[in-house]
């Protein structure tokens, strides 16, 4: 079941010098594309059906060609690498294991959008992760990859790291613009966009790291060879983190559309212990939970998720067995964003505080049944009437588990749940 | 005058301004959207989500109407079921962590989040967990006190240290219900403008030091009118209360908002200026530091009127143009020099790029307008064989030096007409109290041209004669503000077009343009 697109190089040992890349491949494409017009770059970005790997599935190509035509500002991308949604470790491994095919994407990108600077915005945690790219990032410049003249073309290019400081709103696009412009990190009111009105309040386009890690590969082989993987409408491949209570978490690429259970039982190893499947979180910790019953149809690819009311997310897979404590999981789940809401929104600032401290007092044995249909409303109360989706993030999750697993919430109100349940 | 666009609010067809956002140019017409974050002077900001409002067949269809401008044909639902919901349901927000402390909070009676809980929500708490607490009367510094618990984190306070002060003493740490505004440590407020942010709270976690606890704001009478701290005649409020069984008393001043002159700030100095119209009073007439009548103040300075050889008649760079005209008519026949010399009233480099200006006294203009010399060389001139120097409300002692000015009461028999107590007063031989402006109407001048009026604010319970009443009781031939002004208007050509009864709201500039553009 797995392939080897993306991952092509993980297992090379010091795949991450440049070296060893170019042995393997790395930069191969830039003759190819300053051979071409950027717009036929992007021609074949849309083509290739390439989505947002960030986890909206936005289609790349398309977001590029928002940006205004015959702008005098600078063009500006950044590249969101602020992986912080839990249960999500996909990018990480581009970063360590395969820089240079990154920053190859980040050289095609910009070509194609006729940038010529461009902000890796990595997460604060990752310390070690940083010290490799940029590691990469140096020898690129050393070896005329990046600077006045990439690769000897007359395109310049200058890629600069930029490190969070540890907050998970600052992945939310323009809250990363904010903390690149040296701002506490809030997300901005859209409209204007950020290709109108980005970075520097000039048109800037944010792609999510592996999205950028797909196209030298997508110019190298063209549309159709990315295409024949994945499903029509979920093109490709997918680096997807399988996580919880299976025998071999890890991260695997994948291409879209297997089914959810197939790929748990023959790639994770199944369930551990012989346990029974309670549900799947589909794609990070902010999608709508699927039952086990739900997960018999699921296929991995946007549709499928999209039909079976939740989202294909950032790939992050958590497998949950009968000895999850779902009351427990909801609590760990909404302390997470009420920790990490910036505060800016009154709905989402003391609404997600007031759920978590409900939630807690239902885990007190101190709730009321009132208590799961407030929750229900706060839910609906606060979700979209925020200026970013972090409410939405929690407010949608938090919904599937008071609906598909109503009944733990009330054994507790009941003072019947186990005590020791386990997460 | 500015485009007009037609839309829709609430399925009614109105007509509003064009190029403005759908909170101001709904609200011009009458309309309210409750809102707390976005004021005109700093800008949308978008963060309390309480102005959503439905836009029927919008993309999206629920927007915030601060950042929404106005659009031809535009459908604004505010009171459908959806919208409605949503107002009550961010005031819910809004008020769980709330301390709901309104019986000992100086807002109460002018907070948002009660006009906005009686008007949108109106539900009892639900809040059946612990509150989020926060820190109490922190000393944010220039007399501004911050109340972290009843803060609804609008930003206005941030926003204004930021965008109008640039000074950015106050910034919003940590995140979600833990954020709270803050100064850095040791570096509190630090400009002369920072009690706006009293003002500009829409709730009662800026309070300021000097008022807080004074007075419960629906006592309070709030009288418009005009600083005269400086020359720049910042329009206020003049917030004032009788207490029973006490006199009226000014517990405020506050901006009052006016494009033109002050937008919707005043400086801090300003704003404290409402103490000289309480205290240091002159109250009651004296003779040779002897308390007595009223009119037997006003017959002696009559006999010495006649008796003198030469008399000098010092005017205020504060008096109003009614009283300043009421004194020129005066001194016309009683055969006397009007100076207005007063450079003392001037700090040279005091002012700056905003509203403060370096001439603290309101009216100067004016004297050039009438053309009453403010001059040392003038003044000289004028006192030169003088034997009796008749000031009005003029604390010559700020720009005279200590020599000069004992040089100059050697020569002359000081008499004062004023509101005011001070040094040079107690050197009078005769002391007239009069109204000081708070008491009185009139109008002045700001230094960029600016016609402004003022009416009386307080009235106490022994009022004060006016200047106007008192020079006409000396013998000025002036009855009353209705007569100066009549008179002004015949006599000054500047203000030949002006119905100095009629000045608009937000004053007039004496330039050809906008004098014409009222006229008319």
């Amino acid at each position: 079941m797995q392939v080897k697109v993306l991952s092509a190089k993980f297992d090379i040992p010091d795949a991450n010098t440049l070296e060893v890349a170019k042995k393997h491949g790395a930069y191969a494409t830039l003759d190819k594309i300053f051979a071409m017009q950027p717009e036929e770059v992007t021609e074949i970005v849309k083509e290739s059906g390439l989505r947002g790997r960030g986890g909206a599935g936005f289609p790349t190509g398309l977001k590029w060609t928002f940006l205004p035509k015959d702008t005098d500002k600078s063009v500006y991308l950044a590249v969101n690498s602020d992986e912080s949604e839990p249960a999500t470790f996909k990018d990480r491994y581009i970063l360590v294991r395969d820089p240079h095919l990154l920053i190859e994407g980040i050289i095609i990108c910009c070509y194609a959008i006729r940038s010529h600077a461009a902000y890796i915005y990595i997460r604060g945690e990752y310390t070690s992760q940083v010290k490799v790219l940029q590691a990469a990032i140096d020898e690129a410049y050393a070896a005329g990859y990046l600077g006045e003249s990439v690769a000897g073309f007359d395109f310049q290019l200058d890629v600069t790291v930029h490190r969070g400081a540890g907050a998970y709103i600052c992945g939310e696009e323009t809250a990363l613009l904010e903390s690149v412009e040296g701002k506490k990190g809030q997300p901005r009111s859209k409209p204007p966009f950020p290709a109108v009105e980005g970075l520097y309040g000039c048109p800037t386009i944010i792609n999510n790291v592996q999205s950028i890690s797909s196209l030298p590969f997508i110019l190298a082989n063209g549309a159709a060879a990315y295409k024949a993987y994945g499903t029509e409408k979920s093109a490709g491949t997918h680096l997807f983190g399988i996580s919880g209570l299976v025998k071999k978490p890890g991260m695997y690429e994948l291409p879209f559309g297997l089914p959810i259970l197939d790929v748990l039982e023959q790639v994770a190893g199944g369930l551990r212990d012989n346990r029974t499947l309670k549900g799947i979180i589909p794609g990070g910790s902010s999608t709508p939970v699927l039952t086990a019953e739900e997960a018999k149809t699921v296929t991995l690819d946007y549709e499928s998720m999209a039909a079976h009311g939740t989202m294909f997310g950032s790939g992050g897979i958590v497998v949950l067995d009968d000895t999850v404590d779902i009351v427990k999981l909801v609590e760990n789940l909404i302390h997470f964003y009420h920790h990490e809401s910036c505060g800016q929104c009154t709905p989402c600032r003391e609404g997600l505080g007031w759920m978590l401290k409900i939630v807690q007092k239902i885990l007190n044995y101190e709730g009321t049944m009132a208590d799961i249909d407030l929750l229900l409303e706060l839910c609906d109360n606060i979700e979209m009437k925020t200026v970013c989706v972090l409410s939405a993030a929690c407010t949608m999750s938090t919904r599937s588990y008071l609906n598909k697993f109503r009944s733990e919430f009330e054994a507790y109100i009941a003072h019947s749940a186990s005590k020791h349940a386990t997460m | 005058m500015a485009e007009k666009v037609k839309l829709f609010v609430n399925g009614q067809e109105v007509e509003v301004e064009s190029g403005k956002n759908l909170i101001d140019a709904i609200g011009a017409i009458g309309i309210e959207i409750p809102h707390l974050c976005y004021h005109p002077a700093l800008g949308a900001d978008g963060n309390c989500r309480l102005c959503l409002v439905g836009i029927e067949d919008g993309r999206p269809p629920l927007v915030p109407a601060c950042k929404t401008r106005v659009a031809e044909g535009m459908k604004v639902q505010l009171d459908t079921g959806k919208i409605k919901k949503i107002q009550q349901d961010i005031m819910e927000f809004e008020l769980i962590n709330h301390p709901i402390d309104c019986p000992v909070c100086d807002q109460a009676g002018e907070c948002k989040l009660q006009d906005y809980y009686m008007r949108y929500d109106a539900q009892p708490s639900r809040m059946t967990v612990k509150q989020v607490l926060k820190s109490k009367k922190l000393d944010f510094g220039c007399g501004v006190v911050h109340d972290q618990e009843r803060c609804v984190l609008c930003a206005r306070c941030v926003r204004f240290t930021r965008l109008i002060t640039k000074t950015g003493e106050l910034g919003i740490v940590n995140r979600t219900d833990y954020a709270r505004v803050e100064i850095f440590p040791g570096r509190p407020l630090n400009n002369r403008y920072a009690l706006n942010v009293v003002d500009l709270c829409p709730v009662g976690a800026m309070t300021s030091q000097d008022f807080r606890f004074k007075q419960r704001v629906w006592f309070l009478t709030k009288s418009p009118s005009i600083c005269h701290g400086c020359s720049k005649g910042c329009n206020i409020f003049i917030d004032h209360n009788r207490e029973k069984y006490k006199d009226d008393i000014i517990y405020r001043f506050r901006p009052r908002h006016n494009e033109k002159v002050n937008g919707y700030f005043m400086c801090d100095d300003g704003r404290m200026t409402y103490k000289l119209e309480n205290d240091n009073r002159l109250l009651g007439a004296m003779i040779d530091k002897r308390e007595t009548g009223f009119n037997e103040a006003v017959e002696a300075v009559r006999r010495e009127l006649s008796q003198a050889a030469k008399t000098v008649i010092l005017v205020s760079p504060n008096a109003s143009l009614e009283q300043m005209y009421a004194l020129q008519q005066f001194a016309g026949t009683i055969n006397a020099q009007v100076s207005g010399f007063s450079d003392g009233y001037i700090k040279n480099g005091d002012g700056d790029d905003f509203l403060i200006q370096d001439d603290k006294s309101a009216n100067r203009a004016a004297f050039h307008l009438l053309g009453i010399d403010d001059t040392r060389a003038g003044f000289d001139t004028a006192v030169a064989g003088a034997d009796l120097l008749l000031s009005f409300d003029n604390d010559l002692s700020l720009s005279l030096p200590q020599t000069d000015l004992d040089q100059l009461l050697g020569q002359v028999k000081l008499i004062t007409v004023g509101s005011r107590q001070n040094d040079f007063v107690t050197k009078a031989s005769i002391k007239v109290p009069v109204a000081s402006f708070s008491e009185d109407s009139g109008s002045i001048i700001n230094c960029d041209g600016r016609l402004q009026r003022y009416d009386a604010a307080v009235i106490k319970n022994e009022p004060m004669p006016s200047m106007i009443a008192a020079i006409n009781m000396l013998g000025g031939g002036i009855v009353s503000h209705q007569e100066a002004r009549e008179g002004l208007q015949a006599n000054v050509p500047k203000l030949k077009d002006i119905d100095l009864d009629q000045v608009p709201g937000d004053g007039i500039a004496l330039t050809e343009n906008e004098v014409a553009h009222v006229a008319a």
